[in-house]
């Protein structure tokens, strides 16, 4: 007989640590779902969170831990040397008091740049709302302004990449879309109102992250900023921040001798195909950026020829290494066709009223290539006044007041496009310049929608409804009916007949084309009733034979898939359901609407 | 109690308690020192001894400034020629000190609480009891310190149990004390100090040894030196820096992804990316987002966690008049729980057709025959249809009520040929499979009667005859005492009575099975509701022989079953079915179907194959050779099942529920152990009324016909046709 074996002291119940053990030990670590439960938490089915032993042992090492035990002990001493008022002694501790650094955690949770990349969507938006909070005993000023500068530094670099997609003004905040690096990155900003931190909120929770959202942003920033040969951090004009410049507060600085000492390490650094080398990436985008920004044809005809030459003296080197799919190559970069939308406001020059929020308008119009002014009540640092001649657009959001003009003022509202904040949206999403017509001051906005869609088979609300179309055209065909003649209405009928069976084959196809011309009716008609009676039976339900029979086959599931299938019959219901609440809803606005302004 | 003429005179023994002001009474003649300490004892208990000392050396010392009592006057003695002290003579008048207090305690320094029991609370100088004072109660107390303003200079008094007020020193002395100060009010704290060694003339000149001076007074020290060095050379190598920069908070970024991950280790699964908004987050949403006022309200009443959405949709004319989302950080804050308190798990979205989880099934159509439609209906208008047989050749069919009605039948044509009335319920009723004879068991309550359906051939009247009432009958040797079989002679038989009757034992209840082996000489009884526990018995008709299989079984049978081919017999209890081997008289084994309480089981022709239906609505189908645990379990009928049968030639069998209905099953069975038997649900076939919560009661199949029969709760008994 072989050793007893005690419960509790091997498998499932060894591998995994429960939330409060694993506090007890490190916390920073993400929990697991265990296969089995039961067997983790030795016994008890009480919901739990578990944690690997091994992944609770492995933070037991972590340097930072080791960090925070000396800061303990620093805080120890220095309120003793405080208590003591033993001056000099607590000036030289907190001179040296131990700083932990997070960069080996960015590393070790982000191997590879686009790893990071893709997980900034959470770190942006927190920068964002921290950005914007006022500083309190809890919120030092320093945080808040390191987390402006990080937001300003990611406005500025979607700025000269020209990399935002979407845009979409919800009642939360704003949601920006950009496309950097292959990767779609979302986040949202709060609209610019002071918030206040609600009680229930854990305040540390969120600083701990905050504090390894700065850490990977500023990494990330760096990445970013080096492979567009910037200079990382872009200097910051005190003065002009004062004034209330914004984003053009940072001037951004191109920097050749840091470009030379990266192409230098990118040389050095083995090319296995994991890694794309800042240098090419950088190239390719500057490229874009170049041809984005160039107006003349046959430049841009060059700028390609250019870029294919690059190209081949590349490709040899890409095709000896492994490339992974989901990295982007030079190859990849290369063909990405430059976006019309990246350039859409290039040609137009655009004045922001007062009224609408500068920081978010200035953002978005940079950013698709316009030129952007504003008054002085917005802040300093317009480039243009409001008189100036190139201005071609005012966005507006005040209701339209009769005033009297003079001629001049007269002419240079003529000149001028005044249009509603959604215009600015809706164009970037439509990808094209919309008519400024229906954004015009004052006027009944239409919907504006969301540029990132639903899910599959949603309700959509650009589409027209066909129920509503159907019942419009049998409305009108009976009244037709009613006017008509009589005997046409039963030569119609046999029609309808003969159509039931269409569906079936072709021959029947032929007999009612037959009725159809004994009664008189024309073949564009006909053709529609076709499709209508084909379409009517794809949407007629299952013969209720073979219901009943799949109902009795579902007495031979077993438990799990009986589970399963009700699950997803559930959420389907739900989500027709859904659909068609709304579509019905429509259908009745549209009709009160009707009545209302026949 | 002070005097008041020692009021501003500081006085030391006020330290102590009250017992000080006693002391005037010391007689002047009794002088010595010995006296008086021992009256300090006697007076103040709580005195310590340096009170005592000083007080013994008093006339000595401190005679100018220490007095108690009245002044001492200092005279020449006439006898000795030395002074000494003469206190005025004290006199028992008014104005005397002692007259003016009340008996004075003089108990000395023992615990008061001795005396608490007592009406006295210690001795006067006399030895005379000093009573207890009134003791005023709380209302008294309280409306003294209302009424007196010195009241809260008064404290309670041990040894008179009285309050006493307060001089203005002892008050002084507490106001000391709380202030923290030294309760001496003559103490100085910063007196002048007194040189003893420094200043003038005062200098030691001399050395206090003689020892010569140490060299280490006027050396450096070596090591010292040497260490110092050391650190030096470390400063000039530059090992040690003096001044070390100061850590700055701020680190310069770099290219952290220029080399390669220090770690071979997987990274956590990425975050999942939080939905993107949908039109309803828009602030200018299609008016068909918006939410109705019932809707509005739904959604406030819901629990957060339980809302489909996070927000209610709003619609703003301009952007504007959008206000700052009042939520925002609380969203924040929720997301980093999700992200660092929820499991990361990598699930497949399942995206599949919900019909394509459906099993394909052959289509019933193609499985045909199996009934359809019932095609005919025998009525028992007084009693619940129990039970239902059919003849082996298929042409009659038997069925029994609770009110005791026996009816013949017509399979083909309904009609009723015969009818008998029994006392007491039917409980079951089983036709003999054998061919050449023609009789059937009906179970009634503790009696089973074998009857002979009528316009029977003669032949095989004759063959029934000579087996149930032979001319010589067998010695009965070992029947059970307890079973009794009585025949009618076949003279005297008329088909109206049962040509062969069993009595089994007295409250043993009815028989609710009966159940006939292949070859139709042994029979099985089931009763159940009886006293007795065991109402499982096995009678054999050619020995007129009864025997009890089981001397004791574990729960209580629901239903037994003869194996159709080997010498097996099935019995189930409440929650088993054991197969015991009857020639070997053992237990071969136990088919656990899980179900709580078993009603009935049927066993296929092959004899592979069990099937056993529960009234919890589950039905088990076992493969015997395969695993005690059942192979399929199959839970449909909305109600407790009540009776199984599997068809004895077709690949098919039937199962009745209390919901009213029959499910017919095709249950093809290969011979291939690899293949799974395949099961088909066909038809549910319904036209039985439940009644008193009670459906169909028991299906039987016609044999070589797909046809079945059903009795049913209310009252009818149907055959249903293909």
């Amino acid at each position: 007989m072989g050793r007893l074996k005690q419960k509790g002291k091997a498998g499932a119940a060894k591998n995994f640590t429960t939330r409060t053990q694993a506090v007890k030990k490190a916390a920073g670590i993400f929990p697991r779902e265990p296969r089995n439960k039961k067997k983790a938490n030795k016994g008890s089915s009480a919901p739990t969170s578990f944690y690997y032993t091994k992944d609770i042992a492995y933070l037991a090492h972590e340097p930072v831990l080791n960090k925070l035990r000396e800061h303990k002990a620093f805080a120890k001493k220095l309120s003793r040397a405080l208590g003591r008022g033993e001056w000099s002694a607590a000036k030289s501790l907190d001179e040296n008091k131990p700083v932990y650094r997070l960069d080996h955690i960015i590393k070790e949770r982000y191997p590879t740049f686009i790893d990071a990349l893709r997980d900034i969507d959470d770190a942006l938006c927190m920068i964002f709302l921290f950005a914007t909070l006022p500083t309190t005993a809890r919120l030092p000023r320093a945080l808040v302004e390191n987390c402006a500068r990080l937001a300003a530094e990611w406005q500025l670099y979607v700025l000269h990449t020209h990399s935002l997609r979407k845009v979409f003004f919800s009642i939360k905040g704003v949601y920006y879309q950009a496309e950097v690096m292959d990767q779609t990155i979302t986040w949202l900003i709060p609209y610019s109102f002071t918030q206040s931190v609600p009680p229930d909120v854990d305040l540390r929770v969120m600083l701990t992250f905050l504090e390894l959202y700065q850490t990977l942003l500023g990494f990330v920033h760096f990445k970013l900023y080096t492979d567009v040969a910037l200079v990382y951090p872009p200097p910051l004009d005190a003065k002009k921040d004062d004034g209330a410049v914004g984003v053009g507060a940072f001037s951004l600085q191109t920097a050749e001798s840091q470009v030379k000492r990266s192409v230098e390490k990118i040389k050095t650094v083995d090319i296995d195909g994991r890694t794309i080398t800042g240098k090419d990436v950088r190239q390719t985008i500057k490229s874009i950026s170049a041809s984005g920004q160039q107006q003349d044809p046959d430049a841009e005809v060059v700028e390609v020829e250019e870029r294919n030459e690059e190209e081949e003296a590349f490709i040899p080197r890409a095709s000896t290494s492994q490339v992974a799919s989901d990295l982007p190559t030079l190859q990849s970069l290369s063909f990405i066709p430059a976006s019309t939308s990246s350039n859409l406001f290039t040609p137009y020059t655009f004045w922001i009223s007062r009224e609408v929020p500068r920081p978010i308008f200035e953002f978005l119009i940079r950013s698709l290539g316009g030129r952007v002014g504003w008054p002085a009540s917005s802040g300093s640092g317009s480039p243009i006044e409001e008189w100036d001649d190139s201005i071609t657009h005012v966005i507006i959001d005040r209701p339209p007041i009769e005033k009297e003009e003079t001629l001049a003022q007269r002419e240079l509202r003529s000149r001028r496009k005044y249009v509603q904040p959604q215009w600015v949206a809706d164009s970037i999403n439509a990808g094209k310049i919309l008519l400024e017509d229906i954004y015009s001051q004052g006027k009944p906005l239409p919907p504006h929608l969301s540029p990132f869609g639903d899910h599959v088979g949603a309700y959509d609300p650009t589409v027209e409804p066909e129920l509503a179309d159907d019942v419009d055209m049998s409305d009108a065909e009976s009244e037709d009916v009613g006017s008509g003649d009589e005997d046409a209405d039963a030569g119609k009928d046999t029609v309808e007949a003969a159509l039931e069976s269409v569906t079936e084959d072709p021959a029947a196809l032929r007999a009612a084309e037959l009725a159809a011309e004994a009664a008189g009716m024309d073949y564009g008609t006909f053709e529609a009733r076709v499709k209508k009676a084909s379409k009517k039976a794809a949407s007629k339900p299952p013969k209720p034979v073979e219901e009943a029979e799949q109902d009795m086959n579902k007495m031979m599931m077993s438990n799990k898939q009986r589970k399963l299938y009700e699950k997803v019959k559930h959420s389907r219901q739900k989500r027709t359901a859904e659909r068609e609440k709304l579509e019905t809803r429509r259908c009745a606005i549209q009709k009160d609407k009707s009545k209302r302004h026949p | 109690m002070l005097t008041d003429d020692e009021d501003d005179e500081y006085d030391p023994d006020a330290e102590s308690d009250g017992g000080v002001d006693e002391f005037p009474e010391i007689d002047a003649d009794s002088d010595s020192d010995e006296d008086e300490g021992e009256e300090d004892e006697d007076f103040s208990g709580e005195e310590d001894e340096e009170d005592e000392e000083e007080s013994s050396s008093e006339d000595s010392e401190l005679e100018s400034d220490y007095h108690v009592g009245p002044r001492a006057k200092t005279v020449i003695s006439g006898i000795t020629g030395q002074p000494k002290k003469v206190y005025p003579e004290i006199e028992p008048d008014y104005d005397s000190d002692s007259s003016t207090e009340e008996a004075t305690n003089r108990v000395g320094n023992v615990p008061m609480h001795w005396y608490d029991d007592m009406p006295h609370i210690g001795y006067d100088v006399n030895g005379k009891k000093v009573l207890r004072p009134a003791t005023s109660d709380e209302l008294d107390k309280f409306l003294a310190t209302v009424d007196d303003p010195d009241s809260w200079t008064t404290a309670f008094d041990k040894t008179s149990q009285q309050e006493k007020p307060l001089t203005s020193e002892e008050l002084d002395i507490i106001r000391r004390l709380y202030a923290g100060e030294n309760p001496d009010a003559e103490y100085d704290p910063y007196e002048p100090m007194v040189e003893w060694f420094t200043g003038k003339g005062k200098e030691e000149v001399m050395p206090l040894s003689a020892a010569p001076e140490p060299k280490r007074r006027w050396i450096r020290s070596k090591w010292e030196k040497q260490k110092i060095m050391k650190i030096v050379r470390a400063i000039r190598a530059g090992r040690i820096v003096p001044n070390k920069p100061k850590t700055t908070s701020k680190f310069e970024f770099y290219s952290i992804w220029s080399s390669e991950a220090s770690t071979s280790a997987p990274p956590a699964l990425p975050a999942p990316k939080t939905a993107l908004p949908t039109n309803a987050e828009s602030y200018n949403p299609p008016e068909e987002y918006l939410l109705t006022e019932e809707e509005k309200k739904e959604w406030e009443e819901k629990d957060p966690e339980d809302r489909e959405r996070d927000f209610v949709p709003q619609k703003y004319a301009s952007l504007r008049h959008v206000p700052a989302y009042d939520r925002f950080i609380q969203e924040r804050f929720s997301r980093q729980l999700d992200l660092y308190l929820a499991p990361r798990v990598q699930r497949k979205k399942l995206n599949i057709d919900p019909s394509s989880l459906i099993p394909k099934l052959p289509s019933p159509s193609s499985l045909k025959p199996f009934p359809n439609y019932q095609s005919l209906k025998v009525s028992h208008p007084k009693g619940r249809a129990r039970c239902v047989s059919v003849s082996p050749d298929g042409a009659w069919g038997v069925s029994g009520d609770e009110d005791g009605v026996v009816s013949l039948w017509e399979v083909n044509v309904g009609c009723e040929i015969k009818r008998w009335k029994f006392e007491g319920k039917i409980g079951s009723i089983e036709w003999c499979p054998r061919q050449d004879i023609s009789c059937f068991a009906v179970g009634i309550e503790e009696t089973i009667h074998i009857l002979v359906p009528p316009n029977v051939d003669s032949a095989i009247l004759s063959q029934t005859q000579a087996l149930l009432v032979p001319a010589t009958l067998a010695p009965a040797a070992s029947t059970h005492p307890s079973v009794k079989w009585s025949s009618t002679s076949a003279s005297s038989w008329s088909v109206d009575k049962p040509m062969l009757s069993l009595t089994l034992p007295q409250s043993s209840g009815v028989p609710t099975q009966l159940h006939w082996h292949r070859k139709g000489d042994y029979f099985a009884s089931v009763s159940t509701g009886g006293a007795s526990q065991n109402g499982v018995w096995v009678h054999q008709l050619s020995k007129r022989h009864s025997q009890a299989p089981f001397k004791k079984i574990k729960g209580s049978v629901q239903a037994v079953l003869f194996h159709p081919t080997q010498p097996h017999f099935f019995v189930a209890t409440q929650q088993y079915v054991r197969l015991y081997n009857l020639a070997e008289q053992k237990l071969v084994k136990t088919l656990m179907p899980g179900i709580r309480w078993i009603s009935c089981m049927d066993v296929h022709p092959s004899g592979d194959h069990l099937i056993v239906g529960g009234y919890d609505r589950k039905l088990c189908w076992f493969d015997l050779e395969l695993s005690e645990k059942p192979y399929k379990v199959m839970k449909y009928h909305s109600r407790a099942i009540r009776s199984l049968h599997f068809h004895p030639t077709y690949p098919l069998f039937a199962s009745a529920s209390d919901d009213g209905s029959i499910q017919i099953f095709h249950s093809r069975v290969y011979n291939d152990l690899m293949t799974d038997p395949l099961i088909v649900p066909l038809k549910i076939l319904r036209g039985h009324q439940v009644t008193d919560g009670l459906g169909v009661l028991q299906v039987k199949w016609v044999p070589k016909q797909p046809w079945l029969a059903s009795a049913a709760a209310d009252g009818t008994v149907a055959v249903w046709c293909s």
